[in-house]
């Protein structure tokens, strides 16, 4: 989940390098369509999206799906005091190997409760 | 004449008759007449009154005038009392003399001529009258002067109270300029003596920067009778300047004329470090709002780079030349992502401090970096003897710990020893009471030329690979919590140790159990 093209597409793809399935969605109202037609076992969504942020979209997607893991991304340094309600909370620079397996460790921790 | 006017006249003679006739005599005086008929009688009357003239005969039995005038003169209170002696027989000047030696000071022959009598013993009588007035005028004058010593003591005393009592160094100068007294904190604070700052001795109290300017305001005010201030640095007994506010103003004498200037030195070296503490605070937050912005604009295409060349680095269409310009590429990105993570994350990540627990931060650096620590063979002593919470923003705190744990990494490439201990710290003297922080490596150590520049801002000893930020963040970040942050490079036989010690003051209760959970990073 991302509003700028550019940056969701090569996400898309690092992500797709590794291994994983990617849909891709550029406003919460379309990630929020998604999530009620498929199964996805992660929500990686940017912090900074206009209209709503990261973390709002996160609480609703706890609201609706308890136990599916939201990963939130920030271009800024400044952590929200609702972050939370993420169950990791990263830095866009953190480069696209820390973002795998940051991507990973999530899952694989969803994955054992 | 009132009673208390009178004085009193004492007559003495072993004749009762003659006692009369004096007494008819010497009536219309008015003054108080008092009769005795021996020497024994008058000494015991003169001890009980005060008598103003002794008109007394000279051939008395048993004691006779003139012995009785010595008995009478001996005693202090009677030395100056006028005695009149009334002598039947002549009298030769050899007498006389030896009268007057015995302290007479006057006589009559018999016969006695009334009006002559009356004479000498009114004039007597009057001399003792003034006399007495004088003594009364001369103990209520006494009596003011004790007074007004009195009151100008106290005046004196609360001067001095108030001058001591002040917070200010205060000091008094004549006219010109030529300083002769200062209160007691002037001397606690300088450490001089009166002597050695008397006139112009003070000046080299004041630092050579200033000492130029100080002095020609100082002499324009004593040409021109206008107030004096300035504010300048001064030197106290320990040797270190502070910054003072001084006046002065002239004091007039009922002609408008200058009769000494009164100044005063208040120290503001708290208030201009406020000031520069505040601008500080607000250039920072500055910095941080600029930051943030920065941040954003060029992490999220960062970002999107970064992922456009990962991808380019292992594309399929690429040959192996392009490829490595990929990778090139993607490494360069990862300094640019380093130093924005380092410079930019420098500002608050939360609105709020919250309670930390140092030694919750320091085992998540050291989970972080496990990896690191095991593949350089590093061992680990931790050792906290400290369980206290500090209000702190935990991002900051990790920041620093991170900094400090990774350059004792960087500088044990083949291993060594990490050593990591928590401190409380008692309040002692100016320091508050805290925690202090220590991180000591068995690294390269750090080089004396190197040791003055550590904390400079794009320094760095580990050439491409460090960003040369990172300590001076830390130190940026300690201060922000009124710390100080400081090392030591030692040489041991054959190796070198290296130890940071960051000291926070302002610890919190003992820690509970239900506020370590909120000090999680």
């Amino acid at each position: 989940m991302d509003d700028e093209p550019n940056a969701l597409i090569l996400r898309k793809l690092v992500l797709q390098k590794a291994g994983y399935d990617v849909v891709t969605a550029n406003s919460a109202f379309q990630a929020l369509d998604v999530l009620t037609a498929q199964k996805v076992d992660l929500v990686l969504s940017d912090q900074h999206m206009p209209g709503q942020t990261g973390t709002e979209l996160a609480r609703q997607i706890k609201s609706k799906w308890p136990s599916l893991p939201v990963i939130l991304l920030s271009g800024v340094n400044e952590i929200p005091p609702d972050a939370d309600i993420a169950d990791l909370f990263l830095s866009k620079v953190e480069g696209p190997v820390n973002l795998c397996r940051s991507v990973g460790d999530v899952l694989s921790r969803s994955r054992t409760f | 004449m009132t009673n208390s006017d009178k004085v009193n006249i004492l007559m003495v003679d072993d004749q009762p008759a003659k006692l009369l006739s004096y007494e008819a005599i010497l009536g219309e005086l008015g003054e108080n007449l008092v009769k005795a008929l021996s020497g024994r009688e008058a000494l015991d009357i003169l001890l009980k009154n005060d008598v103003a003239v002794v008109l007394m005969d000279v051939s008395m039995p048993e004691i006779d005038g003139f012995e009785m005038a010595e008995i009478i003169r001996q005693h202090p209170r009677f030395q100056r009392t006028a005695i009149i002696f009334i002598s039947a027989v002549h009298l030769t000047d050899l007498d006389r003399l030896k009268g007057y030696q015995r302290g007479a000071v006057d006589y009559i022959s018999v016969p006695v001529v009334p009006e002559v009598l009356r004479a000498k013993v009114s004039v007597f009588a009057e001399l003792h009258r003034k006399r007495r007035q004088l003594e009364v005028l001369n103990r209520e004058l006494e009596a003011r002067v004790m007074e007004r010593t009195e009151e100008l003591q106290e005046s004196e005393t609360q001067f001095r109270t108030l001058a001591n009592s002040i917070p200010q160094l205060a000091w008094m100068a004549g006219p010109g300029g030529d300083v002769f007294w200062y209160n007691q904190r002037w001397y606690d604070y300088t450490g001089t003596t009166l002597e050695e700052a008397r006139g112009v001795g003070w000046h080299n109290l004041h630092h050579p920067e200033h000492v130029t300017r100080v002095l020609q305001g100082l002499e324009h005010s004593w040409e021109t009778g206008a107030p004096w201030e300035d504010t300048f640095p001064l030197r106290g007994q320990d040797g270190e300047y502070r910054w003072f506010l001084s006046r002065a103003v002239p004091i007039f004498d009922s002609h408008d004329k200058i009769t000494r200037w009164f100044g005063t030195c208040t120290d503001i070296s708290r208030q201009l470090a406020a000031e520069e503490a505040l601008r500080k605070t607000e250039r920072l937050a500055a910095m941080g709002r600029v930051a943030g912005i920065i941040a954003h604009e060029i992490n999220n295409p960062l970002e999107a780079i970064t992922n456009a060349f990962y991808l380019l680095q292992t594309h399929p269409s690429l040959d192996d030349e392009a490829r490595s310009y990929a990778r090139m590429a993607g490494e360069e990105l990862a300094r640019i992502s380093h130093i924005t993570r380092q410079s930019l994350s420098f500002y608050r990540e939360s609105q709020q401090a919250v309670p930390v627990s140092v030694a919750t931060v320091l085992d998540d650096v050291l989970e972080l970096q496990r990896r690191h620590l095991r593949i350089s063979g590093v061992e680990v002593d931790k050792d906290y003897k400290s369980n206290v919470l500090i209000l702190a923003y935990p991002a900051e705190l990790k920041q620093v710990f991170l900094n400090l744990v990774g350059n004792a990494l960087q500088a044990m490439p083949r291993g060594g020893r990490l050593r990591v201990t928590i401190r409380d710290t008692a309040e002692r003297g100016r320091l508050p009471r805290g925690i202090r922080i220590s991180v000591c490596d068995t690294g390269s150590g750090i080089k004396p030329e190197d040791a003055k520049r550590l904390f400079e801002p794009f320094f760095t000893t580990k050439s491409t690979k460090g960003t040369g930020l990172g300590l001076w963040i830390s130190k940026g970040i300690i201060q922000k919590y009124d710390g100080t942050i400081r090392f030591r490079s030692l040489k041991l036989n054959g190796g070198s140790a290296t130890c940071f010690s960051v000291f926070i003051p302002g610890a919190m209760a003992m820690q509970k159990p239900e506020l370590a959970a909120l000090s999680g990073v």
